[in-house]
């Protein structure tokens, strides 16, 4: 297949910046004819797909709408009811499907996700927080002067800075943002370990429409996608969840369960995931973490779990085995290729540094979100069977240890050996470590599809 | 044998369904209602009786062919599917239906045509037979175990892990008495009920989630 068309799509669909701070805007359009103005005046400050050749910009913007959002800029209804229903529901009413009840339910979300308040959400990274505040500003006063939307809410997020750099670890003190899967046709640096398992073992790109919108998918079928197609195409849908950590219960449990455990703690933290918090994996260093491993992009996500069927090395229900199986269950890892999502995030709150006292009721966690073509196919189901159910793991009702909905139940089990350096091990009464705080489905347009809502040539007909 | 995969049995039964024009509302639909009611997990009739893994009852109002040569064809008449994933031989479990939920098959089949009625046991026999289809080719996610088996063996794992999850660190004497006692206690518990066991899930369907 021929290159993608990067200036028609939007840069955060086909990179991970990179960038370490960021704020969120949350938009409520006032009126349609303003709306749209509002977005043609954006449309040129939207960052797209090309390639930055060594020059980074200070700052960069992105859009993508709810389906309230599309509704109240007056989108044709045909081209409406032609979006896929988990879409035009929305998040909040997919609660119940994706298993965010308890303390994860709709209920205890923040006010703006709890009605249906958030039309749109512009995402804004900045390589410090000056340039940040300048896009900011720029960009509120663009809203102001249009009298298109009203920010109705903001999130601000940061990669964790420690020594004074910024790092890729998160709250619980895991190095995070390996691996987002490879696409074809999408230029960035691939490394082995990131698309799909071939039979001889390599690795491949996986076909573009997994990401994309108007191009084929594994199922060799374009996505389900609204119509007309140019308003669909070079597009994705955004899952955007806000997770709070409590990162105070986490490690109050880790130490509990460490006294017990007879491999030592930062081996069980590895455990839960799949790889040491450096980052190293498992399946490649069972017994201590190898920067040497995780500094080396030709291997810190080459694996499979094919020779570790009774999860020895890394237990069968840990986080990364849990949501991108590769070999687990068998056929070559060919099961899981219409499953893969390409991950977005960055955690927000203070970071508290081991040792130091830590509260849960402070906001901390990580913005989490999801570019796929198909949000029920995809995001749903790794949420609904891999993270909050495990029977496709041969793990019966068991959840994810760190993402799953608990409430005080479950059971987290470390298969280990016969070795005393790495025992078997069950932990239970699981709290939640982690809570979701609310957010939504989001469609990101191409920019061509973004002029076409801007100057109301949305036509299905 | 094609109705068979070790000791799990696949029955397939089409019943043709009463047509009748001056019946209100029709046979099918009285079918249907009735279907739309039956009860889940414990209380399902396939719980009550024993040896089923899994069933399905469903009413199939035609089959229209639609490839070419262009051509219109139809079913003779509408029909009651019943598929059963069961124990043992087929005549022990039409009988354990037979005896253990008469009033459910009757409120079903008396809108089959010929039915005769579960009370006569040696006819109602030879009836879900002459309406039996071969299977021959069907998919049982159970072990080749028995229904007994299987729940025997959930409860079995259950316990065990919880055992294990409240025994860790525990010293090797006391373990061994606490165990000795959970295996004598294992052993006297009745086992669970079928349709039991499973988690209580919002969700009706498995991996679809539309």
């Amino acid at each position: 297949m021929s290159k993608l068309n990067e200036t028609d799509i939007q840069g955060f669909v086909l990179r991970g910046y990179n960038l370490p701070v960021a704020r969120y805007l949350f938009l409520r359009f006032e009126g349609a004819a303003r709306a749209r103005k509002l977005i043609g005046r954006l449309l040129s400050e939207i960052t797209t797909g090309q390639r930055w050749d060594g020059v980074k910009p200070q700052s960069t913007v992105n859009i993508a709408f709810t389906h309230r959002g599309l509704e109240r800029l007056e989108l044709p209804d045909a081209t409406l009811l032609s979006f896929p229903v988990e879409f035009q529901q929305g998040m909040r009413h997919r609660a119940e499907i994706l298993g965010d009840c308890g303390v994860n339910s709709p209920d205890h979300w923040e006010e703006i996700w709890r009605e249906d308040r958030v039309d749109a959400w512009i995402g804004i990274n900045g390589v410090t927080g000056e340039s940040l505040e300048a896009r900011c500003a720029a960009t509120l006063s663009l809203i102001n002067e249009t009298g298109g939307a009203t920010a109705i809410s903001s999130q601000d997020a940061a990669a964790v800075v420690i020594n004074g750099k910024p790092t890729t670890s998160e709250h619980f003190g895991y190095t995070d943002g390996f691996g987002n899967p490879d696409y074809l046709g999408i230029e960035r640096s691939t490394q082995p370990g990131q698309g799909k398992l071939m039979p001889n073992r390599t690795w491949a790109p996986l076909a573009t429409g997994e990401l994309l919108l108007g191009y084929a998918d594994e199922a060799g079928e374009l996505p389900v996608a609204p119509i007309p197609h140019l308003l669909a195409s070079n597009g994705t849908f955004m899952v955007y969840r806000k997770l709070h950590q409590n990162v105070a219960t986490f490690r109050a449990y880790l130490d509990k369960q460490s006294l017990l455990y007879g491999g030592g703690k930062e081996k069980l933290a590895a455990k839960f995931i799949g790889r040491w918090r450096d980052g190293t994996p498992l399946e490649l260093s069972p017994d201590h973490p190898d920067q040497a491993i995780v500094q080396n992009s030709n291997r810190n996500t080459d694996f499979t779990y094919g020779a570790d069927a009774e999860g020895n090395r890394c237990p069968i229900g840990a986080h990364i085995r849990r949501v991108h199986p590769r070999d687990a269950f068998g056929f070559n890892g060919q099961l899981i290729n219409r499953r893969r999502i390409t991950r977005r995030g960055l955690p927000y709150g203070r970071f508290v540094p081991e040792g130091e006292p830590v509260d849960d009721t402070e906001e901390r966690g990580i913005i989490f979100m999801v570019l796929n073509a198909s949000l029920s196919r995809q995001f749903e189901f790794v949420q609904q069977q891999w993270v909050q159910y495990g029977n496709d793991a041969r793990l019966g009702n068991d959840k994810d240890m760190l993402l799953g909905s608990h409430g005080g139940t479950g059971r987290f089990v470390v298969q280990g050996e016969a070795r005393p350096s790495n025992p078997p091990f069950v932990c239970s009464n699981l709290p939640d470590f982690v809570e979701l705080r609310g957010g939504d489905y989001f469609f990101l347009p191409s920019i061509t599809a973004l002029g076409m809502i801007a100057m109301g040539l949305v036509d299905p007909r | 044998m094609p109705n068979k995969n070790g000791s799990v049995y696949g029955l397939t039964i089409l019943s043709p369904i009463i047509e009748d024009k001056s019946a209100t509302p029709s046979h099918d639909l009285q079918i249907r209602n009735y279907l739309a009611h039956l009860s889940t997990r414990e209380e399902s009739p396939f719980a009550q009786a024993p040896g089923t893994h899994l069933a399905r009852l469903v009413v199939m109002d035609d089959v229209i062919y639609v490839g070419a040569p262009a051509c219109e064809d139809h079913l003779k008449s509408k029909y009651l599917i019943f598929e059963s994933n069961c124990d043992g031989d087929l005549d022990s479990y039409l009988s354990g239906l037979a005896e253990n939920i008469p009033d459910h098959l009757d409120a079903v089949w008396k809108h089959c045509v010929g039915y005769p009625g579960a009370v006569n046991r040696p006819a109602f026999i030879n009836y879900m037979k002459a309406c039996q289809l071969d299977t021959t080719f069907f998919f049982a996610a159970v072990n080749d175990k028995t229904v007994t088996e299987t729940l025997r063996a959930l409860q079995t794992q259950n316990a065990v892990a919880d055992f294990i999850a409240t025994h860790q660190g525990v010293d090797a004497v006391t373990l061994q008495r606490e165990f000795i006692e959970f295996v004598a206690h294992l052993k006297a518990m009745p086992p669970p009920k079928p349709g039991s066991m499973g988690p209580h899930r919002d969700i009706k369907t498995g991996g679809r989630n539309e």
